[in-house]
């Protein structure tokens, strides 16, 4: 026997073994792809790379994971590129809630979450309503009393109709009876400034944003969405608190597999991405940005999948909107 | 004088060695990139983020910054040399420019690219540094109905594109409007012309449609008439190589207007820097003795875009640096990198961290000085590069535009999209269609119709709020007169011929 039939001889042998214990511990060889659906820059990717920044800094990982994009269709793109990867243990996404909520209206979708492996959830990012700093509206009450008096007349700016900033007014008016317009901008920097300008009335808007401005006195806070108050706005009363009895509208981010991803490898991420949001890099990101960690295993996951899309779903349809699936 | 004060103070940021050092990578990189179609100075940004993490921040948004400014000098080079686009925004000098190269004035036209970049950089760095706070005040009256206004302006230019079809013009914008609707419509979160395709569901991005219709019909064409083996004329000696005094003469308005309207439009956080570059390029021959010279290679036509998308730069970072609202893609980009340094943007950061913002601003006088130094000397070494005879040259555009156009989908449907756009454009040129209004109708389409509905959305549906905010109006009313100078004109000949009749 040569010597490469014993290099053969012993990777096969490897390879049966690895097979036939259920349990085996897996360690990847290869980098791990990170599919997120953004562009360089905006929200995804920049979370993506904070959290392998996380992950260099702390020396957890024993391969390196590099950012792969598979921008468009927010997030049908990089659905469907997963769900290719059928079984590949070196691919994971970086899903947010719009890859939950958007295939439930779009027909051309090929692939939901349902069709991948979830791994873990990371965080719920909470948000803040916000109005200009000389508005006349003190409370998120004043609000929803003048669009009740005055139907129509009261504005607020933000994105798709299937952002959490649109779901939370459907959740309210439908609560309140009130009812106000939702004007949509493609980018968080254009409703701000539509709201600094005077042009709408208020707008939801993430902490670490609406924290500056609201310290360079351009702006105010009146309601935060999130279950409890946030350490950088100990004085704004959370929605409940503010006298509104709705469910919160969780955004999530975190990670899936590919579809038949094998158990153990599951297991390897669930253990490696437990260690990153203990580590005191991931903890300070957290606090930085106002995240609130969320941390859940593949099971639990799935069955998170599956409450905020029955939410939605009711949601969706009662604002009027067709949900396909 | 407070303005003085911290200039000096920034001067004394800049000034220190590494931070010319970080200055002068960051434009180099920055020409590199602008060079080079498909990696834009976002994806650049993103992807040098991280090394950048262990850098002093103010060194750090030095370098990066110059990254962003230093690819508008370097973006027109490939749209005058071989009529590929190599920034969004150089899109507009490709019609001047390239045809200044195919008269053998490559070297002109690349030198008075250069001079155009240096001129409106360093007025937007000055308008920033003097008058940012206001300006950025101005930026926010501006709101849906004043965009939309403006858009149609942009629009009611497409007569100034039109050349001897105003018909046919009219026709290839609509197909640019029709394009660029393609995608997720933001308002019903429906789908719009995607045929079941997943990977249109973001729309098309407008560096395919520009490389397809300019570049790639152009190769297209140029095949078919088999008889020249070299596709362009290069001058020898280097005084032909350098624009001439009189080019320059008559460039003398278009460095003004480029860097005005670059900047004020880059101000506005909802346009972006292909639209100033239309504008200026409009504004130009609107105002122009010889309109007709417009596409054939006018001087003029080349630095007003040029110097508006540099212009623009500037005005970008106005909102970004006074509230933290980024303009594009790229300041975005620049403003998380601030985040990530843990400063803080938002309307404070000038007084929290003037070393970053006085440093950054000095140092963009002295980058854009370096950008001269660099880019004046390459201009002869580029224009050589037109010698290769054209069996080299067709399939290096080529291979250049499918490579640009998977480096920003990267997908191969998306090559699939350039060849139809390759082939749309040359059919278009054959029968005597205009590509530009199709670019321009792609460009203002999509922020037109948003504009519009969210006006719609702002006064439950109203049209009367388009024509009752003075902005706006003041817009609109400019549009009409765009349009109606066709007619104006043609009244005036009539009028002329009928005094010569009867005189």
């Amino acid at each position: 026997m040569n010597r490469r039939n014993v290099l053969i001889g012993a990777a096969a042998l490897s390879l049966l073994s690895g097979a036939g214990t259920a349990d085996a511990q897996y360690t990847p060889t290869r980098p791990i792809d990170l599919v997120v659906h953004s562009g360089p820059g905006a929200g995804p990717d920049a979370f993506g790379r904070a959290f392998i920044s996380a992950i260099e800094q702390e020396k957890l990982s024993p391969v390196r994971i590099q950012i792969n994009h598979k921008i468009g269709g927010g997030g049908a793109t990089a659905a469907s590129y997963i769900v290719e990867k059928k079984g590949d243990p070196n691919t994971i996404g970086l899903f947010t809630s719009a890859w939950i909520a958007n295939p439930l209206v779009q027909e051309s979708a090929k692939a939901t979450v349902k069709d991948m492996t979830p791994v873990v959830r990371l965080v719920i990012e909470p948000a803040v309503f916000a109005v200009k700093a000389d508005s006349p509206y003190k409370s998120m009450m004043d609000i929803v009393d003048a669009a009740k008096k005055n139907p129509g007349t009261i504005k607020q700016s933000g994105g798709s109709p299937l952002a959490r900033d649109a779901i939370v007014r459907h959740v309210l008016m439908s609560n309140t009876g009130a009812r106000w317009s939702f004007i949509s901008f493609p980018t968080g920097s254009e409703r701000i400034a539509a709201l600094l300008g005077g042009h709408v009335d208020m707008m939801i808007i993430e902490p670490s944003e609406a924290g500056e401005l609201i310290r360079g006195g351009q702006m105010r806070a009146l309601a935060q969405i999130s279950d409890r108050r946030l350490s950088t706005f100990p004085d704004v009363p959370t929605l409940r608190e503010a006298g509104f009895n709705v469910p919160n509208v969780p955004q999530a981010r975190g990670f899936v597999a590919p579809p038949d991803t094998p158990r153990e490898v599951i297991a390897f991420y669930e253990q490696l991405f437990e260690k990153v949001v203990k580590s005191p890099t991931w903890q300070k990101y957290l606090n930085d940005n106002q995240f609130e960690d969320a941390f859940l295993k593949s099971e639990a996951t799935g069955k998170f999948f599956d409450e905020y899309a029955n939410l939605m779903r009711g949601i969706l349809t009662g604002a009027g909107i067709k949900v396909v699936r | 004088m407070e303005t003085l004060a911290g200039l000096g103070y920034g001067f004394g940021i800049a000034l220190q060695p590494m931070n010319l050092l970080w200055c002068f990578t960051g434009c180099v990189l920055g020409t590199l990139v602008g060079i080079m179609p498909g990696l834009g100075p976002a994806a650049t940004i993103a992807m040098l983020m991280p090394v950048t993490f262990s850098m002093d921040p103010t060194g750090g948004i030095i370098m990066l910054a110059g990254i962003y400014y230093g690819a508008k000098y370097g973006g027109s080079t490939t749209s005058i040399l071989l009529n590929i686009p190599g920034e969004a925004s150089s899109v507009v000098s490709c019609l001047d420019g390239y045809q200044m190269a195919r008269q053998g004035r490559a070297g002109a036209a690349l030198g008075i690219a250069a001079i155009a970049s240096f001129v409106a950089g360093t007025v937007g760095v000055v308008l920033l540094s003097l008058v940012a706070p206001p300006i950025a005040r101005f930026a926010l009256s501006f709101s849906s109905p004043e965009y939309f206004a403006l858009m149609a302006l942009g629009l009611a230019l497409v007569v100034l594109f039109a050349g001897q079809s105003p018909l046919k013009a009219g026709l290839a914008m609509l197909v640019g409007l029709w394009f660029t609707s393609i995608g997720i419509d933001l308002f019903s979160a429906q789908e719009r012309f995607t045929f079941g395709q997943t990977s249109l569901l973001n729309g098309i991005d407008f560096m395919i449609v520009a490389i397809g219709v300019f570049a790639v019909a152009e190769v297209l064409g140029s095949l078919q008439s088999r008889q020249h083996t070299q596709m362009l004329a290069v001058p020898r000696g280097l005084r032909n190589l350098l624009p001439s005094w009189a080019e320059l003469k008559a460039c003398r308005f278009a460095f003004v207007n480029g860097s005005i309207t670059g900047f004020l439009i880059g101000v506005l956080p909802g346009a972006g820097a292909s639209i100033s570059s239309f504008i200026a390029y409009a504004f130009e021959k609107l105002f122009s003795r010889h309109p007709e010279r417009f596409g054939h290679g006018a001087p003029e036509g080349l630095a007003a875009p040029e110097a508006a998308n540099n212009a623009d730069t500037s005005g970008a970072l106005v909102p970004m640096l006074t509230l933290g609202l980024p303009g594009g893609g790229t300041t975005a980009i620049l403003l998380s990198a601030l985040v990530l340094w843990g400063l803080k943007p938002g309307p404070m950061l000038m007084q929290d961290s003037p070393n970053v913002f006085w440093g950054l601003v000095a140092s963009m006088y002295i980058g854009n000085v370096m950008l001269l130094l660099l880019n004046l000397p390459l201009v002869p070494l580029f224009a050589q590069a037109l010698r290769v005879p054209s069996y080299i040259l067709f399939p290096a555009i080529l291979g250049i535009s499918v490579v640009g156009v998977f480096g920003v989908a990267q997908s191969l449907f998306h090559v699939g999209l350039l060849a139809g756009f390759g082939l749309l454009g040359y059919v278009m040129a054959r029968l005597g269609f205009p590509g530009a209004p199709l670019i321009l109708g792609f460009v203002l389409g999509d922020g037109m119709e948003r504009a519009l509905r969210q006006s719609l959305q702002m006064s439950g549906g109203e049209l009367g709020i388009l024509v009752s905010r003075p902005i706006a109006a003041g817009l609109l009313a400019c549009a009409m007169l765009v349009l109606m100078m066709p007619l104006i004109g043609r009244f005036n000949r009539w009028r002329i011929k009928g005094i010569a009749e009867n005189g």
